[in-house]
């Protein structure tokens, strides 16, 4: 009873985190863009922690589910709704291909492939007109998410942040919920021992391909609430600092803790927010945290504070 | 068109892939390792060489040994920072901090050298050769000397020499390499420290043709990872046929189709083979775990 209490009584509590830190315009932006890439990341951390291999192909996904949801609602005049369904959509079609591509693919050969096919999707989408060019496509509208009886419109951070932070929520809880589930512990056992996993009677490959086809949505809503909150999509989404990102906020707290993507974009963007100086600094900060985490604790945060209580209890 | 003309770019340039992929070609052979800052750390070269000529007033000649100088330390560190996860052929997590590694090389030389695109002065570019209906540059020419001797040079220390051997050695097994009086850490240093020496050789020599940004890294290395991987994991021939195979695909595919999407369809080009040999790619030549 105490659980669900404590979970609802955080929920609720994060809920009003930004008029606690004072409400500023600055606090709406960063928090918006918190959940924002937090979404995103979640996506990478069941690749990444739960398969165990690296995708590059995630800024793709990601820039999926902000194509759509900019081309749709600026060309043809979608609803909010349905540009979510058809972000989703369309990060599945992607993760499908890829997924089959690489379904024997492991390790280097699975990075270099998922990087390929980043780098073949950022070429078509800074090339072809009809998807934006260069130029992509500006003036995505204000996210409207009205039903009918309820008006449901975001036009500021500070109006966005409730549908921010109601994704968040429920991210979080279908990657709780996806590490409980019967795929979850496939694709840990896959990951673990691949020959036992075999012999136990899963399919490795079919565990693989079902792993990234969840995990493609997840971070295509990211990208879709994305161009919502910057009303902008273009080729800069395929960035390798959005990978970047997505990787060291991962393994800073510590593969398989649920909060750890979360902790690690928060880390990392109010540092961009409130302790920036300049995108090159910012860019060294990554790459130094990343460096740092892998060589020198390997476990992340969450290895050194269980490190350091075991040594307290002994 | 003048077919002679995209023949000779094709050449010219498929050399230029193979030479940038020589060191990352020993590194994937040797250690299986993919390094994603090998752009930022072509870009690194290019831009010793040009701070060489340019605030020293040295001549380019003299900047090449600077910048290939600088790239062999850079990549010892590198290898020594990531040593640890070397040793336990924790392939994944040295994945990722090689893209950490590019992140802060990339911001480090924004920080230094500016945003502003920038042009290595070399002598050999200005000096323009006529052959047949062929027009080219003695840079050029350089770039295709000096990669048909380094790939003559490495294929001669790996099959030849001590060295060598030590580097299959550790391909085929690290731990047993080290039971046999080798001391691992020392070939991966000398694996990596090679690897920073040839990409900043390949800039120095590459680079001249056209103007650098500090932003260019992964961009101008792109291309590399398909001559790594169509010429076969490790494979020194290999990657030298592939990427003057490359070289010419990329020449005629931008004159006859559209020069935009050349890297597009490079990939393309590569993705079914990693699907129908990537047991062939993924397990050849080093440990199975």
């Amino acid at each position: 009873m105490i659980r669900p209490l404590a979970w609802v009584a955080l929920i609720v509590g994060g809920y009003f985190l930004p008029p606690l830190l004072g409400g500023a315009t600055l606090i709406y932006n960063t928090l918006v863009v918190i959940a924002i890439f937090a979404v995103m990341a979640y996506g990478q951390d069941i690749v990444l922690s739960d398969l165990g291999e690296v995708s590059l192909a995630h800024t793709a996904f990601f820039a999926t589910g902000a194509y759509a949801a900019g081309i749709l609602a600026v060309e043809y005049g979608w609803g909010a709704w349905a540009t979510l369904a058809a972000s989703c959509a369309a990060a599945l079609v992607l993760a499908v291909i890829l997924g089959l591509i690489t379904l024997r693919a492991r390790e280097f050969a699975f990075s270099l492939v998922t990087y390929a096919a980043n780098v073949v999707c950022y070429t078509i989408c800074y090339n072809w007109n009809a998807l934006g060019g260069s130029d992509g496509f500006v003036g995505v509208p204000p996210l409207d998410l009205s039903v009918p009886g309820l008006r449901l419109t975001a036009l500021s951070n500070k109006d966005l942040w409730p549908y921010a932070y109601g994704l968040l929520v429920l991210t979080l809880y279908f990657v709780s919920r996806f590490r409980r589930s019967k795929l979850g512990h496939a694709a840990l056992m896959v990951h673990m021992n691949a020959p036992l996993a075999t012999m136990s009677g899963l399919d490795p490959g079919k565990v693989r391909l079902l792993v990234f086809m969840v995990s493609a949505p997840l971070t295509a809503l990211g990208g879709w609430l994305y161009a919502y909150q910057r009303a902008y999509v273009g080729p800069d989404l395929f960035e390798t600092y959005f990978l970047v990102l997505m990787l060291t906020a991962v393994v800073l707290i510590g593969r398989r803790v649920l909060s750890g993507p979360l902790i690690g974009i928060s880390v990392l963007m109010v540092q961009k927010s409130y302790l920036s100086f300049g995108a090159y600094f910012d860019k060294i900060v990554l790459g130094v945290v990343l460096v740092l985490v892998l060589c020198v604790f390997p476990g992340g945060v969450s290895g050194v504070l269980a490190a350091g209580w075991r040594r307290v209890r002994a | 068109m003048n077919v002679w003309q995209q023949l000779a770019n094709g050449v010219i340039m498929g050399h230029a892939y193979a030479l940038i992929a020589i060191g990352w070609t020993l590194l994937l052979g040797a250690a299986r390792l993919v390094n994603f800052g090998h752009g930022q750390m072509y870009m690194l070269g290019a831009f010793m060489a040009w701070w060489a000529t340019k605030a020293t007033g040295m001549p380019y000649y003299a900047a090449i040994p600077v910048a290939v100088i600088a790239g062999a330390v850079l990549g010892a560190v590198m290898q020594r920072a990531m040593l640890r996860l070397t040793l336990q052929q924790n392939l994944v997590s040295l994945m990722i901090v090689t893209l950490g590694f590019g992140q802060i090389i990339e911001g480090t030389a924004g920080l230094a050298f500016g945003v502003k695109p920038r042009m290595i002065a070399s002598p050999l570019n200005e000096t323009n050769l006529h052959w047949g209906p062929v027009l080219l540059t003695a840079q050029d020419v350089a770039v295709v000397v000096v990669t048909i001797a380094m790939f003559i040079l490495l294929r001669f220390v790996m099959n030849r020499g001590l060295a060598g051997s030590w580097v299959r050695m550790v391909a085929e097994d690290p731990r047993l390499t080290q039971l046999a009086g080798v001391n691992v850490a020392q070939v991966y240093l000398g694996i990596f420290a090679f690897e920073g020496a040839a990409v900043a050789l390949a800039a120095t020599l590459v680079a001249p043709r056209t103007p650098i940004i500090t932003s260019m890294g992964f961009d101008e290395v792109i291309m590399t990872f398909v001559v790594v991987v169509l010429g076969g994991v490790g494979s020194v021939a290999g990657s030298y046929v592939a990427g003057l195979a490359l070289g010419v695909f990329s020449a005629f595919f931008g004159a006859l189709v559209a020069p935009a999407y050349t890297t597009a369809a490079a990939f393309l080009v590569m993705i079914p083979i990693m699907v129908l040999r990537p047991g062939g790619l993924a397990s050849g030549g080093g440990p199975s775990r």
